[in-house]
């Protein structure tokens, strides 16, 4: 099963949302559409759902055409942000409602609802209201909705944006054996980037309705295609030094050392977080943030220094890579 | 928030008693009119005029044997105003619900000039219309016919209808309807399974006030029908008032008042919480 967008375009009244946007996402692939909000990536989302319509391009399922395929009859499995569970309806009627529609003998409807159920650890909560469920189940309700379409794709949209830190790493698991990895193709989309590093195959990058990189998060943090790319892969954030000759440098925290030959530099604040911590230092090229590991001492002024093979490099005008004479350190 | 629980939480004792107060008088002010008609209503001709009748010779059950005894009897016109209201609502619902819904679609400019202009049908004076309704009446031969007379109850009440339905299916949000949509749901399966459930306390509050405004109605009414075994309730008691030339029967007339909101109380006290919370809307969460 492969999921195929062409050239699609979309615009809403003068705003340009999606411009010829190409996706290939391949059986049982996860790709994750990553990007500040506003980027397209929603967008591009609803339109593979068949929610809103593109105005121009293809978007094939399997090999067939989807277009002009009403939502209703594209079997798609989607998580919605808000879960959109049916808030009149308990658990085991949300989950059935789709299902009696559909058609189906009662029996293998019951049973195929029970074992969801079991599976997500729901059996306990069948009947009660959306209401009466904490986040997480609620969570657990609407991929269980989506794994009972028996879809062709999923699709998840920042399902998990609403459940603190802790809850997420916990569902993170659960979503990679029940979703990801199966037949399916599988659509993320997110703002995180930790989230899409953790569970997607590929990551696209969308900046402005466009795709600004694809690729593995392996591939997006050691060659990432423009500043926008670095800056958006890798906590913290990659340094991005002042052009000098039209080009810009940059280099990950963790790329910097402290190095008693390097370049002076003073502290301007320091975050501990056990394992690691960071620093913002003030040298001679900028400000700089650093990682080390967390029982390094550091004294009041240390020096720095950074490989040469750890340098990327970047176009100040259009911000794009620059070709690098050397090899990718991987 | 804050100073309003700040407040709440030092209510004492004379705040208590002074707000009850004020409470009392309200109801006093809303409801004795109505106590005033209960007691006219048992209360005898004689002593409606002469306050010298002794405590026990003033009430009598004879406004209302008089009221069930004419014909046609009383009954007949409760049943004739229910019949009509009924109609009418179940008209108006079955109509404004789907427009209601197709409205609420609409892209917002266009949305914003069809809803100034129901706004502006729900605030025209209907009995400006009462002598072209008349008009249609005749060329269609509507008159003196119950169910006939819904259609222009209906078309009166359409403009309230949408409103409120309107507001109510803006309110459900976008993500409830998309996903009933990836579930396979036909638009009517939406609607029945989903939408209309999430309505129904807006639904609710709807049919009372369509409800209420065929009860009350009278122009339309009083153009339209004419043969007494037909009347509704308004102008079946306009009769009862102007029934004698020398006397007004007040009585009789508030008998028939008594029995004429019957039930509309009723039908308040049953749908009470779901008026309630339509009027005031908002009230689905996720």
């Amino acid at each position: 099963m492969t999921l195929q967008l062409r050239a699609i375009n979309k615009r809403f009244g003068e705003r340009q949302v999606l411009h010829q946007l190409d996706l290939d996402v391949a059986n049982g692939e996860c790709v994750a559409l990553l990007g500040a909000s506003g980027c397209g990536k929603s967008t591009a989302l609803r339109l593979i759902a068949g929610l809103d319509h593109p105005d121009q391009g293809s978007i094939r399922i399997n090999g067939a055409e989807m277009v002009d395929v009403p939502a209703e009859r594209r079997r798609v499995g989607m998580v919605f942000q808000s879960y959109a569970l049916f808030p009149h309806l308990n658990v085991w009627d949300n989950l059935e409602l789709g299902l009696r529609m559909r058609g189906g003998s009662a029996a293998t409807r019951d049973e195929r609802i029970r074992g969801v159920l079991e599976v997500l650890q729901l059996s306990g909560q069948a009947r009660l209201r959306p209401s009466q469920l904490s986040g997480g189940q609620r969570q657990r309700v609407a991929l269980a909705r989506a794994l009972l379409r028996d879809p062709l794709v999923y699709l998840l949209d920042e399902p998990m944006s609403n459940l603190d830190a802790q809850l997420r790493e916990d569902l993170r698991p659960q979503l990679r054996r029940l979703m990801i990895g199966g037949e399916q193709p599988v659509v993320y989309v997110t703002h995180d980037q930790q989230e899409a590093m953790a569970l997607a195959d590929r990551i696209a990058v969308m900046r402005e309705g466009r795709i600004e990189q694809i690729g593995t998060p392996r591939e997006l943090y050691l060659q990432p295609a423009s500043t926008y790319v670095a800056q958006f892969i890798g906590r913290p954030q990659m340094n991005l030094l002042p052009a000098r000759d039209g080009v810009i440098t940059g280099i990950r925290p963790d790329d910097l050392r402290l190095d008693p030959a390097g370049s002076p530099c003073t502290i301007l604040s320091r975050e501990w977080f056990g394992a690691n911590q960071m620093l913002l230092v003030r040298c001679d090229r900028g400000d700089l943030r650093l990682v080390c590991p967390g029982e390094t001492a550091i004294e009041a002024e240390p020096r720095i220094s950074w490989p040469g093979t750890c340098e990327h490099r970047f176009d100040a005008v259009s911000g794009r890579r620059l070709p690098s004479d050397r090899l990718p350190s991987d | 928030m804050t100073h309003e629980s700040m407040t709440r939480g030092r209510i004492t004792p004379g705040l208590m008693t002074r707000r009850s107060l004020w409470i009392a008088l309200l109801l006093v002010w809303s409801l004795a009119p109505m106590l005033w008609q209960l007691l006219s209503s048992f209360t005898t001709a004689d002593a409606l005029v002469n306050d010298q009748l002794s405590f026990w010779s003033r009430w009598t059950l004879n406004n209302y044997r008089d009221l069930l005894s004419t014909d046609p009897p009383f009954w007949r016109y409760l049943l004739n105003s229910s019949l009509v209201a009924s109609l009418t609502t179940l008209l108006t619902l079955m109509l404004a619900i789907p427009a209601a819904y197709g409205l609420a679609k609409l892209p917002q400019r266009l949305k914003g000039i069809l809803r100034t202009a129901v706004v502006g049908a729900a605030l025209f004076p209907y009995v400006l219309l009462f002598l072209a309704l008349l008009e249609l009446a005749r060329t269609f031969a509507l008159g003196n016919n119950l169910i006939a007379i819904a259609i222009p109850y209906s078309a009166l009440s359409m403009p309230l209808a949408l409103l409120l339905l309107t507001a109510a299916f803006e309110a459900l949000p976008n993500d409830l309807e998309d996903a009933a949509k990836l579930e396979g749901l036909s638009l009517w399966q939406r609607l029945r399974w989903v939408l209309l459930p999430l309505i129904a306390p807006a639904s609710a509050s709807t049919a009372i006030l369509v409800f209420l405004f065929a009860w009350n109605e009278y122009p339309v009414a009083l153009t339209w029908l004419s043969r007494s075994d037909l009347l509704t309730l308004p102008v079946a008691m306009a009769r009862i008032a102007g029934s004698s030339t020398y006397s007004v029967p007040y009585g009789t007339y508030a008998a028939a008042t008594v029995l004429g909101a019957i039930p509309l109380l009723v039908l308040v006290l049953v749908f009470q919480r779901q008026i309630v919370s339509g009027l005031t809307n908002g009230a689905i969460k996720g």
